[in-house]
């Protein structure tokens, strides 16, 4: 039995700065998650999904109102997005950052070595890193290229997922890791979370717009997220709903209904 | 209409070959005249092209010919610390007025040539053969009593040597370098600026690359209130190659200003100019002018010049102005980059996702940021020593980050 941790998101309010002045996106969020428990947080554009991923992760455009998000008891909104990550948060990016003249082999073993405390022995870690590419199909060639330096949205999203199976989190946000992807990269990049989640017994919130990669990672609590906050949980038959119904009875009164399901 | 008018020999542009003649105008780009005589050079001002982004209130001594305090000293051995071998490596000592000195192109504004005139003895550096440890040449200032050094680096036919110039210590020091290299030469040369605070260095350098022969020369300045070092080059035979190379890091209130002033004048040559920088702090400044002149007589030119500016924190101003000027058709290429980009909050948010602390996360990317540039300089002795600069650089940008906090509270 892996160990058991809890993410307890309690009340979070979250403000943007805008060309328009504050904005306020968050409005109320609340939400328990423990070890081993994958999560699918489903909702219309707009809703604040992604503001919530990066909220939780310490993105500097993001400032947080009020509320707590408790990671075994330790507010982690208090602290610097580093400090999170060795916490144990992990947050898989819709568009993850270029970084050029570093490469990835670097990046990884220095984020393996802030986050373990130590340095991996160089050659477990190097035949670690070797399968878990291998795995993920990336051409080991991408080991020697900078970070996300001319990858395409595919790779880049092979190579987030790498990271999490490298640096074991405790809990992962998975932000619109669908999106841009073929139907053999989703089966990868499934495959590759569902390994994780077996491997380490983290916690996983699904951040997600369609449900198509659901059929690929099957969630155990299926949330509708609207206008700020969690509106609607339910299990897996809610996701099947959404796909059936769309997000309309969710939108605020007068928007125009533009939330097809894939 | 008056009869004053002056009848104007325009050439005109054969359609089949529009770019075969040169172009009607003369050099725009350089008008200063090139003579061993002071006053063929007016003050400078900064109203003048070639001196609009120097502080010159902070240069002034270095405008009017002076006696040299002499307490600069050189010291030359290889980079293991032995002495040079005599029969590859010949130094000595010449009057600033006899060849090889002064045989490299002329004085080319107010600075350098008030250093040729206040300085005088040149040392020489006469390479020839194979010289498979690099020469060391350590320049150390005695203290800010202005002075003048003139280094003549000759490398004859065939050599393949790697040079490199160190300046340390505190100094004020005019300086003049004439490099020439003889045909199908192979050499490096690399200058490293790590004065002390408080120290000025205005730099003159004048290259010739010989036929067929290629020369590296790099240019690290890491430190000096303000260094100016003006690099003017042109080939001496066809199918040279020049690659040049700068690295640059600017701390709080200095001036760090590079010129490299690349003149295609034989036919076939190639050239690179890659500078990089990054700055750091309130009233860091930078700057980088790339002037790369093709002239009629260089067709088949091959030519391309880069400049790259990071701003680590706010305040810092770094200035980058490419020149081309081309006046031949014919050529392979002729291209510019010029960049000046602040440190992306972006990638320092990614990298913090991963654990990695905003400290050592900006080393990461400055690391990246040189990098490459750093390899390509190519002589390890430098390399290692670079990479540790820079490293130890933004360690104190840390602690002078923290003691800025501490003193606001």
């Amino acid at each position: 039995m892996a160990e058991q941790h809890t993410l307890e998101i309690k009340d979070l309010y979250a403000s943007v700065e805008t060309k328009e002045g504050r904005k306020q996106i968050l409005k109320g969020v609340n939400l328990t998650v423990h070890s081993g428990e994958i999560h699918a947080i489903m909702g219309p554009n707009g809703s604040g999904k992604s503001t919530l991923a990066y909220t939780l992760a310490g993105h500097p455009k993001y400032e947080v109102d009020s509320g707590q998000a408790l990671l075994d008891g330790v507010d982690i909104l208090k602290q610097t997005p580093d400090e999170r990550a060795k916490e144990g948060l992990f947050l898989a990016m819709q568009y993850p950052v270029e970084v050029p003249g570093v490469s990835m082999t670097n990046f990884l073993r220095t984020a393996k070595t802030e986050i373990d405390g130590q340095a991996p022995a160089i050659r477990t870690w190097a035949k670690e890193l070797g399968e878990a590419m291998k795995k993920l199909r990336m051409d080991p060639k991408f080991a020697g290229r900078s970070v996300n330096e001319g990858f395409s949205g595919g790779e880049k999203k092979r190579a987030e997922v790498l990271q999490l199976e490298l640096l074991k989190p405790k809990f992962a946000i998975m932000d619109e890791t669908d999106s841009g992807l073929d139907v053999d990269a989703l089966r990868i990049v499934s495959e590759g979370v569902n390994r994780a989640h077996e491997n380490t017994g983290l916690g996983i919130m699904m951040v997600t717009h369609y449900t198509r990669i659901l059929k690929y990672i099957k969630p155990d609590i299926v949330h509708v997220f609207a206008q700020g906050h969690f509106v609607k949980t339910g299990g897996p038959e809610l996701a099947d709903y959404l796909e059936d119904h769309g997000y309309d009875e969710y939108l605020p009164e007068g928007a125009d209904s533009e939330s097809a399901l894939a | 209409m008056a009869s004053n008018t002056t009848e104007l020999n325009i050439p005109v542009a054969d359609p089949n070959d529009p770019y075969a003649i040169p172009a009607a105008m003369p050099s725009s780009a350089d008008k200063e005249p090139r003579s061993f005589d002071v006053a063929d050079f007016a003050m400078p001002t900064r109203k003048q092209e070639d001196w609009r982004y120097t502080p010159l209130e902070r240069i002034a001594e270095f405008l009017d010919v002076f006696k040299p305090s002499g307490e600069t000293t050189i010291e030359i051995s290889d980079t293991k610390g032995n002495a040079v071998d005599p029969a590859h490596v010949a130094i000595s000592q010449v009057p600033i007025n006899q060849a090889p000195s002064g045989t490299v192109s002329k004085p080319n504004d107010r600075a350098s040539v008030v250093e040729w005139n206040s300085g005088r003895t040149a040392t020489v550096i006469a390479l020839n053969g194979e010289i498979a440890e690099p020469v060391l040449i350590t320049v150390t200032g005695g203290g800010l009593d202005l002075d003048a050094l003139h280094l003549v680096i000759t490398a004859a036919a065939g050599t393949h040597a790697d040079v490199i110039v160190e300046h340390k210590g505190p100094a004020k020091l005019a300086e003049g370098v004439e490099i020439i290299t003889g045909r199908d030469s192979h050499v490096s040369t690399t200058f490293v600026q790590e004065w002390d605070k408080g120290s000025k260095h205005v730099g003159n350098h004048r290259i010739r690359v010989g036929q067929g022969a290629s020369l590296r020369h790099s240019v690290v300045t890491l430190g000096g209130d303000v260094v100016r070092i003006r690099m003017d080059q042109d080939f001496g035979g066809e199918q040279g190659d020049l690659n040049m190379l700068g690295i640059y890091f600017v701390d709080p209130g200095e001036h760090i200003e590079h010129r490299t002033m690349v003149v295609h004048n034989e036919p076939e040559c190639k050239s690179r100019v890659v500078y990089k920088g990054a700055l750091d702090g309130k009233d860091a400044h930078s700057t980088w002018v790339g002037n790369a002149l093709i002239q009629p007589t260089a067709p088949g030119t091959d030519s391309y010049e880069l400049n790259r500016n990071l701003v680590l924190t706010p305040g810092a101003i770094a200035d980058s102005e490419p020149n081309l000027e081309i006046e031949n058709g014919n050529i392979i290429g002729a291209g510019h980059a010029s960049s000046v980009g602040r440190f992306d909050d972006e990638e320092l948010f990614y990298l913090q996702s991963r654990g990695i602390p905003e400290a050592e996360a900006r080393k990461l990317v400055v690391r990246g940021f040189f990098g490459e540039l750093v390899e390509e300089i190519g002589v390890p002795f430098i390399s290692e020593h670079l990479m540790n600069v820079i490293d130890r650089r933004l360690a104190r940008g840390e602690s002078d980050a923290m003691k800025a906090v501490l003193e606001d509270k």
